[in-house]
């Protein structure tokens, strides 16, 4: 059953364009250029009860402002949504007791102070009784591993502690539904391997529905079944990891051992990636795959081969460089439009 | 989890509390901020010590004799040190919490945003105006050999009260406006102007100029209201006049806290939230 239902969401925002230079600020003041930037373009999607569901995305593609809009944060500029059955933005006290929103990049806990002062506070405004606050805190500590450092100032913890703070003054009330923006951003390797931890072992114990965004494919693939492309505020992709391969990686990785020295011409059977003399990696068009290699094979001796899929990483990277090529290249159309026109 | 609202008293028992620790790691801060408020509180009285020394009272004929004008002081300190106690530190920080999207997090609780944003912070030191003022208040009434009854003091709380709601509005209003102005680091120097006006008996404006200012900060922006009424039940009592001033003072507070959460309401609307 379906927790989350959005339908036709769309946010608009109407950007001041401000011009290089002093005289530009001057007639700024006077009289200003507004650009309107779609942030989140007619987006359907629904997501399930317990689903762990990735939002991947370039910078600026809509990822946040979704989560702000299913957080109630932001109004949108039309389309519906639902959550447990709310309209997020009328910002009902039922609907803001039952999910929580943690950004890697904000901060709600008490800068100077100990993070359970904070705690504290969320168990007043969450109404949270003596016994339930203790025992779920105590679980958070335990999971995340933070045992002795909830009387320390949160300026002095690390950041990765700090992450593991917000996330603990997130769960407290026991919300269904989580939004996470960016949770391991900035964090090391071994924070974020902890994080991703935590987080798979608290959703499939909660069966909690989370609604992920992250630069790092490694917390997708960690922790998600299900991604969402998102790219200049409009779904190009929903789906599972294994599937973005198939829709958008047009190529696969020939791995060629020969017997003798790697063959010279063999820039003619697909783009070399990488030669390491008697071993060649070659990039061939998916279509082609079986044709290439039946060339391969009938004019070289080869000790080994073996086709593989791209990197995820790289499929999603071109993905995103497509699009970004596209909009550039509308840019530049607009531009050569404009010239024309003057 | 309760399915009840909040106790809105615990929350701000909590707050308060967490802003007290807040402070108190900091208390070479706090004590330059005590003494700082002791120092303008001796400034204020020694400057007007010597106004009384060329003059019976403030204005002619007004009433407002030494010890009753004190008592006027005592009342603008009271409310002063309220003000930076409970409201001025969350107005700044609401203007910062726009700009910088910060205010993501308040709207997410499960309590009433206005009421969050505006106790947030307790800044503790505004106590000490508080104290000062009250002392101020006690010494004077000792030298007009008057003893408020319970009546005038549950005015003065009353009125105190009203005074503050009025100045909290407009001064909610004001960092509201930084949802579409993007910044507005005015909120500092808008209450300095603001209790300039306020600061002196009304009685004083009086003749072509201080008729309209009169009225002005009366019935339109009531910020004359706010001290002068209690100041005026603790010093001389309400007359006819001065009664008809404090019913209106009751709608005004009440006009102006329901325009406040208007504005206030409008501002969460429009909010845009920085980008992350």
């Amino acid at each position: 059953m379906a927790i989350i239902e959005i339908n036709g969401l769309s946010k608009t925002y109407s950007v001041y364009h401000k011009r290089e230079g002093i005289a530009a600020s001057i007639r700024g003041l006077f009289h200003r250029q507004y650009r309107s930037v779609h942030a989140v373009r007619q987006i359907d999607l629904q997501v399930d009860e317990g689903e762990f569901v990735a939002f991947l995305g370039p910078n600026g593609a809509g990822k946040t402002t979704t989560l702000k809009l299913l957080s109630g944060v932001i109004h949108p500029t039309e389309g519906t949504a639902s959550v447990m059955g709310y309209v997020p933005w009328q910002r009902q006290t039922g609907y803001r007791r039952q999910f929580a929103l943690v950004m890697g990049q904000k901060n709600q806990l008490w800068w100077d102070l100990p993070a359970q002062e904070s705690f504290r506070l969320h168990q007043q405004i969450y109404q949270i009784e003596r016994a339930a606050f203790e025992k779920t805190l105590d679980e958070l500590v335990e999971l995340l591993n933070l045992q002795g450092l909830l009387g320390q100032p949160v300026r002095e913890l690390s950041l990765g502690e700090r992450m593991k703070m917000e996330l603990v003054a997130a769960l407290l009330h026991s919300p269904k539904v989580l939004f996470l923006d960016e949770p391991t951003i900035g964090l090391d390797v071994v924070a974020q391997h902890n994080v991703q931890g935590f987080l798979r072992h608290y959703q499939q114990q909660r069966n909690i529905t989370i609604m992920l965004t992250s630069h790092y494919m490694k917390d997708v693939v960690a922790l998600c079944r299900r991604v969402v492309i998102i790219t200049e505020g409009r779904i190009m992709y929903d789906g599972s990891l294994s599937g973005i391969i198939d829709q958008f990686g047009g190529h696969k990785l020939l791995t060629l051992q020969f017997s003798d020295e790697a063959p010279v011409d063999l820039k003619n059977f697909g783009k070399l990636v990488e030669v390491q003399s008697p071993r060649a990696k070659l990039r061939v068009d998916r279509s082609s795959v079986a044709n290439v290699l039946g060339q391969i094979l009938s004019k070289y001796n080869l000790v080994d081969v073996s086709v593989e899929e791209p990197p995820l990483e790289e499929v999603i990277a071109e993905v995103f460089a497509s699009v970004n090529g596209m909009h550039e290249a509308e840019l530049n159309k607009q531009q050569v439009l404009r010239n024309a026109g003057d | 989890m309760s399915e009840s609202p909040p106790s809105y008293t615990r929350v701000l028992a909590v707050l308060a509390r967490n802003s007290f620790v807040r402070d108190m790691n900091f208390r070479g801060n706090f004590l330059i901020e005590v003494i700082t408020a002791m120092f303008w509180m001796t400034m204020m009285v020694s400057f007007y010590l010597l106004i009384f020394q060329f003059a019976n009272e403030i204005g002619e004929d007004t009433g407002w004799t030494k010890y009753r004008f004190f008592i006027f002081l005592a009342t603008t300190m009271i409310i002063n040190g309220l003000m930076q106690a409970f409201v001025l530190p969350n107005a700044a920080e609401f203007s910062e919490l726009i700009r910088l999207g910060n205010l993501d997090f308040a709207l997410v609780k499960p309590i009433d945003t206005q009421f969050l944003i505006s106790f947030q912070r307790v800044n503790w030191s505004g106590y000490a105006n508080i104290g000062c003022g009250i002392a101020l208040m006690i010494y004077s009434l000792i030298h007009l050999s008057h003893v408020p009854s319970w009546l005038e003091m549950s005015l003065f709380v009353v009125y105190v009260t009203c005074g503050l709601g009025i100045l909290y509005s407009l001064v909610i209003c004001l960092a509201s406006t930084s949802v579409w102005m993007g910044r507005n680091q005015s909120l500092y120097n808008f209450w300095f102007y603001i209790t300039t006006f306020s600061r002196y008996p009304m009685e004083i404006y009086r003749g072509p100029l201080g008729d309209p200012l009169r009225l002005i900060f009366t019935f339109m922006i009531p910020i004359m209201i706010a001290i002068n009424v209690p100041a005026q039940v603790m010093a001389k009592g309400l007359g006819e006049a001065e009664s008809k001033l404090a019913v209106f003072g009751l709608f005004a507070t009440m006009a102006c806290l329901a325009i406040s959460r208007w504005i206030f309401g409008l501002a969460i609307s429009a909010y845009r939230s920085a980008s992350s």
